[in-house]
């Protein structure tokens, strides 16, 4: 049934969001929100991917053009920058919130849910390290068990081409080529340029400086590359020295062919993909520069995640809740009183819980327990057995000894 | 375990490199030339094979719905897909060409009627050369076209020019060289990479063997 399906993807969300929120929030985040609506100058006056023609636009009566929030890393920061100026000590955000886009496409929503955290701190490769392992922790929190982090570097790229001289429209098919690793078509294109070429193997090496992070820094190594690229490769590879020591190591994919997609990003930069999904499921990376806009260093680095996205690579998985109601209780006439009794103390301890008058049939499929309260008797009901209960002690000691606390909180 | 699934047409090319394969020991003997089947496995249960229109081709790799692709450089062009292209098999291969009758200007003219099953490659491709074009969309027939006056050309791939030369037409100008390519879904290259990396290794074996 349709509302059925509704209610069921709601209910997905709302626990992806409950577990995102709760691993954040132990790595020391605290949650919070920004203005539905934003200044549009805002936005065309710092450097980002976001297409203008994606913001969806409202006038106030002043005549002032406001933008309905189209994500939360700028206005967050600027906020930060007029309260606190530079970076006054190491702070820590997540947030949940619908962001805002112009879709072209049919079918597809204008706002989406996104939860994400943003570190503001200095550069290192401790916090950036910590910030991967989030990432990655969250997405296992979710319940998929084949994640990989793709990590690269956001100045790479830039820094290589940078003296190159290359006209806009060469640079963005440079760019297309490799972001496509195509191998094929970089060695030709390439040879039509006046270029160094040891930055010309460098260039044409790229689509294959991808894979285990020591094989591609065993690649590395042959390869004479500049100065500011070898700082690159260097911060790249301490930081990965620390994700090694959170035994994150077969999550990790490094990919120096990753370019820049948000265009405030510049050092370290990584996305998330989980098995049988064909689109990142997050991103994120480090954006020093992006306060610098605003005139202060506010140096940081966070990621961010379409709950969507996640529901929908999700729901290819055997969903790990099979019960979508904790205790069912029915009730005769006679002991109404002590059935809500049994169905508030439950409650009070965070299992859900349905009570109904006791007609004819007394189960439940989609609950784990039922509670049947007959005149003379009280009986708790699982898959395996029925057993007779006295008082609400020896009730609640049953079903704590068959699953300590209730499902859906862990 | 996951299978490595692989999208491509049916037809001379996805023969070729199931022939590739089997010289690395990947076999399909399920299939046979007449068999209508749409999926089929290898003999191993590693490689799932599903065959899909060409031009289909990089979106279910773009979605994920396959791991990988093989499909006609033409087809990227028309309709380009955030993939990766990582390998070039050298077969099928054609050109992508400008056609008409003979001394039909493209040069330092203002306009052109153009018909073709590739408009975007098309439109582009003269405007980088300054000439406004009217586009007329073909999926078929595309050299009748300029036969019957709908189109001063067309633009169209031409392997052996036969049908061309049949119809009294010629290639006025190349615009590139088109042949199979290996695409791979981003999000798979990242989860399934030794897989994936062993597939290309095969593929590639299969094409020294050849060459």
């Amino acid at each position: 049934m349709y509302s059925e399906i509704l209610a069921s993807e709601h209910e997905k969300h709302e626990k992806i969001i409950g577990t995102l929120s709760k691993r954040f929030t132990t790595y020391g985040y605290k949650r919070i929100k920004t203005s539905a609506f934003e200044q549009y100058d805002l936005y065309s006056n710092v450097r980002t991917s976001i297409n203008q023609n994606e913001m969806i636009k409202v006038i106030d009566y002043t005549g002032e053009v406001l933008v309905l929030r189209p994500d939360v890393t700028i206005p967050l920061t600027q906020q930060l920058v007029q309260l606190n100026g530079n970076l006054p000590e190491e702070m820590r955000y997540y947030y949940v919130q619908e962001v805002f886009r112009q879709t072209f496409q049919e079918n597809e929503r204008i706002g989406k849910t996104q939860a994400g955290v943003e570190y503001y701190c200095e550069s290192s490769p401790q916090a950036d390290a910590e910030t991967i392992m989030l990432a990655c922790h969250a997405l296992r929190d979710v319940g998929f068990s084949d994640v990989k982090i793709e990590i690269g570097y956001a100045g790479f790229f830039t820094e290589l081409i940078a003296d190159l001289q290359l006209t806009i429209d060469q640079t963005a098919e440079l760019k297309t080529l490799i972001q496509a690793k195509n191998v094929v078509e970089i060695g030709p294109f390439l040879n039509q340029l006046p270029i160094d070429p040891s930055v010309k193997e460098i260039l044409e090496q790229l689509p294959l400086l991808y894979g285990a992070p020591q094989v591609v820094f065993d690649r590395l190594q042959n390869l004479k590359v500049s100065e500011s690229a070898q700082r690159a490769i260097d911060y790249l590879q301490q930081t990965y020295k620390i994700v090694e020591l959170y035994g994150l190591k077969k999550h990790i994919v490094i990919d120096l062919g990753l370019i820049n997609h948000m265009g405030y990003y510049s050092g370290i930069i990584f996305q998330g993909y989980v098995e049988s999904f064909g689109k990142p499921v997050l991103m994120g990376g480090r954006y020093d520069s992006l306060s610098e806009e605003f005139g202060v260093k506010l140096p940081a680095i966070g990621f961010a995640c379409e709950i969507d996205s996640l529901v929908k690579a999700a729901a290819k998985k055997e969903l790990k809740e099979r019960y979508s109601i904790d205790v069912t209780v029915f009730f005769k006439e006679s002991r109404m009183k002590y059935a809500i009794d049994i169905a508030n103390e439950l409650r009070e301890r965070d299992y859900r819980v349905v009570s109904k008058p006791l007609k004819g049939q007394a189960s439940a499929k989609d609950s784990q327990y039922t509670i049947q309260l007959l005149e003379q008797q009280n009986l708790l009901i699982d898959e395996e057995e029925a057993k007779e209960f006295r008082d609400f002690k020896q009730l609640l000691d049953s079903i704590t000894s068959k699953k300590g606390v209730p499902e859906w909180t862990i | 375990m996951d299978y490595l699934t692989v999208a491509m047409a049916k037809g001379r090319t996805a023969e070729r490199a199931m022939k590739f394969l089997e010289k690395s020991d990947v076999r399909f003997s399920e299939w046979t030339d007449d068999s209508r089947k749409l999926v089929i496995y290898d003999d191993k249960k590693t490689i799932k094979l599903i065959f899909v229109k060409a031009v289909d081709v990089p979106v279910y790799v773009e979605k994920g719905a396959a791991d990988v692709g093989i499909v006609g450089k033409d087809v990227m062009m028309e309709d380009p897909r955030d993939v990766y292209e990582l390998l070039d098999l050298g077969i099928g291969k054609c050109k992508l060409a400008v056609a008409g009758f003979p001394n039909t200007p493209v040069e330092n003219i203002p306009f052109l009627t153009v018909a073709s099953k590739y408009p975007l490659v098309a439109k582009e491709y003269f405007d980088k050369k300054g000439i406004r074009t009217e586009m007329i969309k073909l999926n078929g027939s595309i050299e009748l076209a300029p036969l019957i006056g709908m189109s001063d050309v067309i633009v169209d791939i031409v392997e052996t020019g036969t049908t061309l030369k049949e119809n009294g037409l010629v290639v006025l100008e190349e615009i590139a060289d088109v042949s199979a390519r290996l695409i791979v879904n981003k999000a798979s290259y990242a989860t399934k990479t030794e897989d994936i990396q062993q597939f290309i290794q095969d593929m590639k074996e299969g094409l020294e063997v050849r060459s």
